[in-house]
């Protein structure tokens, strides 16, 4: 069983909206402010609103009994309750109601029982009485499937059963009353609204209704959109409704006329508010001595900027530019997948969340430092040949810091192999890179790469480089070997070391797709830099190019690079098992250098 | 591993690509069959053997590069087995591919689309037209259209679409090359295939899936835009240049799964009916597996004057 010495735990995630402050960007942001100050709910700092338990609770004992569906919580005459009781008794109806291969029951709930209109029976030879005859809507939540049935109740009897995949019946009015309830009870719609709203305040007037169809295309859960209309404009508060939850919210225009205006879901909730706050404008942060821009780029991940500690320059820039994934089952399969931004972008992967700030704690509970950290997600992740990245940067309140990432699988086979490829440029005009070769630093006078292996030597147990100025100070370098309590198991890292020529542009700005999927040597992209004539190293800028090499398993209780999902209280949950790689920079004192 | 890969490709393809076509791509354009219909097999495929009716081309394999050449055990069935296939050196030229195109003589026009990655499809290359002469089968540059003012590192896409008008012998191809977030700098170009000549454009258009249809009488090209869920069509001339500005269609707005699809394909049936494939694209290179097609089937209402949903996916 792995330990984890290091907490992260969150501190900000961006409630409030960004804003087009000169103070953090240059740049003139082309979206509104409804999209500048829509918010994203932060998953991790969900409130578990009192009002929800007992619904949970039905949940669970639901799932205990033999047929485990929810019955209709609305209110339902004599024959409803027969019609439903007829197509629960009915194989086909209840045909999905668990799993095949283990029999473990999924989450399902009857949202209707009404009579059946003749629209319904259209394509029946016999003809029905229909007054007798209804129609019985099942909701399944992990597989997001419909299913219905048409019941004879003086027949006793269900003339006919189908489902539709991808589809949500309409939801039953004791679930639009919990969604408006998880509405007005989240901060973040108080906070847009101005004050908590009332539940009669969620109404449409337009259409009448409170609540507005919408979708959660990414996580696939019961979505609906309880809407507040203030000042001519409407909030869209998005409701999870299978986990119970806000999605996010966020502000429109009220149409009379023209046109029906775009759906506020899900997806566009979060790739509008990520280009406009993260895509087209840099952040400012300050913390524990630190300084630093950050935004997400095209295809080079979350990139830091004009890093300081204590007033003193640190790194130009730092970002990840690719990940290479390989299966070595066949050779030369693999993806070269950038990550970055969700629209107009190169990436293959695309930020699905803002960027988080997490603090750091040592296993005492005491707060050592932050962590700036950004995912990225295929949309169908963790199913196979879908990715989920992470990046993270961490800074620690002595002056060491990280730049790291992880793969949470799952890709397209338990043979893979992923190669990210970090670029760490570091501010100081006149460095130098020296090895440890168990005696002495040796300095690399040119240009060069290395491939880190089982023989490497390293100072103090930990220190495999040095990066100097001409004063002596700077920082150790230490890869990745399985003691930075992150459950990483080792980068076995190829490092280059370039020259950073005022110019000529190795990389600073957005690089493309530097290197191909699957090459197994430093064939990596960085060594385009170096070959075929090295530069001098010595007493210049320069960047550190690291490509850690992780190898994915996906064997029971050692899970390494791999995600899969698992039915938890008959929805899918997802076990994640991320592989974090990276460098440490450990700041030089006068003890560990002589 | 493999097996799943086919899958999720016959998944994809079965959706658009195999309703008893002959040639087909998942990211084809075609055009219409019954009402401008022209093309003809290639006739290299038969001297190397190939069989006609059972063959297809593809760029939409994922671990080859460029065009294919595949016979089906079963054409029209995307479970069949392919019992051969064959890419000529040539064919991977371009990089990854997108279109194909097939005109009267068995020429095949095709274009690059990046696939995943920018590796080896350089953005400059990205509004090149390439095609493959129907009796060498070789595959040659056939047009550079213009670069766009700006190419830019945001928008990894050149030429998306492509139709071909028979009676005219014009091609329709649109690109989206120098558009940006914020600047619409696409354009749709007519083509005159035979003088290798652009003869009319329209500008600040990003257009994605086109087709031609004949719907009430005019011979009109309906294109979907990259910047949202619309279908706007316009009326070609007898010379296939454009007549009038492009006029709002119908939208796939709201409608489907995922409720803002934009359009891969526009096809037409005899009726001028339009089956309208609809997909996630916001400019990024999302691996294709990820996007689920959804068909709209649309019909144009006399009376009214105006398109109407016929199937609700």
């Amino acid at each position: 069983m792995r330990t984890f010495v290091l907490v992260f735990a969150l501190i900000t995630s961006f409630f409030s909206s960004c804003t087009n402050s000169p103070a953090s960007s240059g740049n003139t942001n082309h979206y509104g402010e409804d999209v500048l100050q829509s918010v994203i709910a932060n998953a991790d700092s969900l409130k578990t609103f009192d009002f929800v338990d007992a619904r949970v609770e039905a949940i669970k004992n639901a799932l205990q009994r033999p047929i485990p569906v929810l019955l209709c919580a609305d209110s339902l005459n004599g024959n409803q309750e027969l019609a439903q009781t007829i197509a629960l008794s009915d194989s086909t109806f209840t045909k999905n109601i668990r799993d095949i291969k283990t029999n473990t029951p999924y989450r399902n709930e009857i949202f209707a029982v009404f009579p059946a209109r003749e629209s319904d029976l259209l394509n029946f030879k016999q003809t029905f009485n229909f007054k007798d005859c209804y129609r019985v809507e099942m909701y399944n939540y992990p597989l997001n499937l419909s299913t219905v049935a048409f019941v004879d109740i003086k027949q006793q009897k269900v003339v006919s059963a189908f489902t539709q995949e991808q589809t949500q019946p309409e939801i039953p009015q004791y679930l639009k009353t919990l969604a408006i309830k998880i509405a007005i009870n989240s901060p973040e719609v108080q906070e847009a609204y101005g004050i908590k709203p009332s539940e009669k305040d969620a109404l449409m007037a337009s259409t009448k209704t409170s609540l507005n169809r919408t979708r959660c295309e990414r996580s696939r859960h019961l979505c609906v959109a309880p809407t507040f209309v203030k000042d001519g404009k409407a909030l869209w508060a998005i409701v999870d409704l299978t986990d119970h939850k806000l999605v996010g919210v966020r502000w429109t225009n009220v149409g009379t006329t023209g046109p029906a205006a775009p759906m506020i879901t899900e997806r566009r909730l979060q790739d509008d508010k990520i280009t406009a706050c993260f895509c087209e404008k840099e952040t400012a942060l300050e913390k524990n001595g630190w300084k630093l821009n950050y935004m997400l780029t095209s295809s080079d991940g979350l990139r830091i900027a004009q890093v300081s500690f204590n007033g003193k320059p640190i790194l130009q820039s730092a970002k990840l530019v690719d990940w290479h994934v390989s299966y070595s089952g066949t050779d030369g399969f693999g993806y070269s997948d950038a990550v970055g931004c969700p629209y107009f972008s190169q990436a293959a992967v695309v930020a699905f969340e803002p960027p988080k700030i997490l603090e750091i704690k040592d296993d005492a509970g005491t707060t050592t430092g932050f962590a700036l950290e950004q995912a990225f997600r295929s949309e169908q992740w963790p199913t196979p040949c879908n990715y989920n990245y992470r990046q993270r940067f961490e800074f620690y309140k002595d002056g060491r810091f990280r730049v790291a990432a992880a793969s949470i699988g799952r890709g397209c086979g338990n043979d893979g192999t992923y190669r990210p490829v970090f670029r760490i440029a570091f501010a100081t005009e006149q460095n130098n890179f020296a090895e440890w070769n168990g005696i002495n630093w040796n300095n690399w006078p040119m240009e060069k790469w290395q491939l880190q292996s089982a023989t490497t030597a390293y100072a103090e147990n930990k220190y495999q480089y040095q990066l100097t100025d001409n004063s002596g100070n700077g920082f150790f370098m230490q890869p990745a070997n399985g003691k930075f309590g992150d459950g990483g198991r080792g980068d076995n890292a190829f490092v280059y070391v370039t020259q950073n020529k005022p110019a000529v542009d190795e990389g600073e700005a957005d690089l493309v797709t530097i290197g191909p999927c699957c090459n197994t040597d430093y064939h990596q992209g960085p060594e385009k830099f170096i070959e075929p004539s090295p530069d001098n190293i010595q007493n210049k800028k320069l960047v550190v190019w690291y490509v850690a090499q992780l190898k994915n398993d996906d064997t029971k209780g050692n899970e390494y690079c791999w995600a899969e999902s698992v039915l938890q209280n008959g929805v899918y949950v997802t076990k994640a098992y991320p592989c974090f790689a990276g460098p440490m920079f450990v700041p030089i004192t006068k003890t560990i250098s002589k | 591993m493999s097996e799943y890969f086919l899958t999720i490709r016959r998944m994809l393809c079965t959706a658009g690509c195999l309703l008893a076509v002959v040639f087909f791509s998942c990211k084809e354009e075609v055009v219409d069959f019954d009402a401008n219909n022209c093309k003809k097999n290639p006739p290299f495929i038969q001297s190397m053997g190939f069989d006609g009716k059972s063959s297809f081309f593809s760029t939409s394999d994922i671990r080859t590069m460029g065009l294919l050449l595949l016979q089906s055990e079963q054409p029209g069935n995307p479970n069949a087995a392919v019992t051969r296939s064959f890419q000529h050196p040539s064919w991977r030229k371009g990089g990854w591919l997108a279109p194909i195109l097939i005109d009267e003589a068995g020429n095949i026009y095709t274009a690059p689309a990046p696939f995943i990655s920018m590796l080896d499809n350089p953005v400059a290359n990205n509004n090149t037209i390439y095609k493959v002469d129907a009796r060498s089968g070789v595959m040659e540059e056939f047009m550079r259209l213009p670069l766009a003012d700006s190419i830019n590192a945001q928008n990894p896409y050149g030429i998306i679409g492509m139709v071909y008008l028979c009676e005219t012998g014009t091609l329709y191809v649109s690109s989206v090359a120098g558009s940006r977030l914020h600047e619409e700098n696409g354009h749709i170009y007519v083509i005159d295939v035979k003088n290798k000549k652009i003869i009319d454009q329209l500008d600040h258009t990003d257009a994605m899936g086109m087709g031609i249809s004949y719907a009430s009488g005019k011979r009109q090209l309906f294109f979907g835009t990259g910047r949202n869920s619309d279908v706007q069509s316009t009326i070609l001339n007898k010379e296939g240049k454009f007549s009038g500005k492009p006029q709002m269609a119908f939208s796939l707005q709201n409608l489907g799964p995922r409720g803002d699809d934009k359009v891969r394909r526009i096809r037409s049936d005899q009726s001028g009916n339009l089956t309208v494939s609809g997909i996630e694209f916001n400019f990024n290179l999302i691996a294709p597996r990820e996007k689920q097609e959804t068909l709209y089937e649309f019909v144009y209402d006399e009376e009214a004057k105006k398109w109407g949903l016929k199937q609700a996916p």
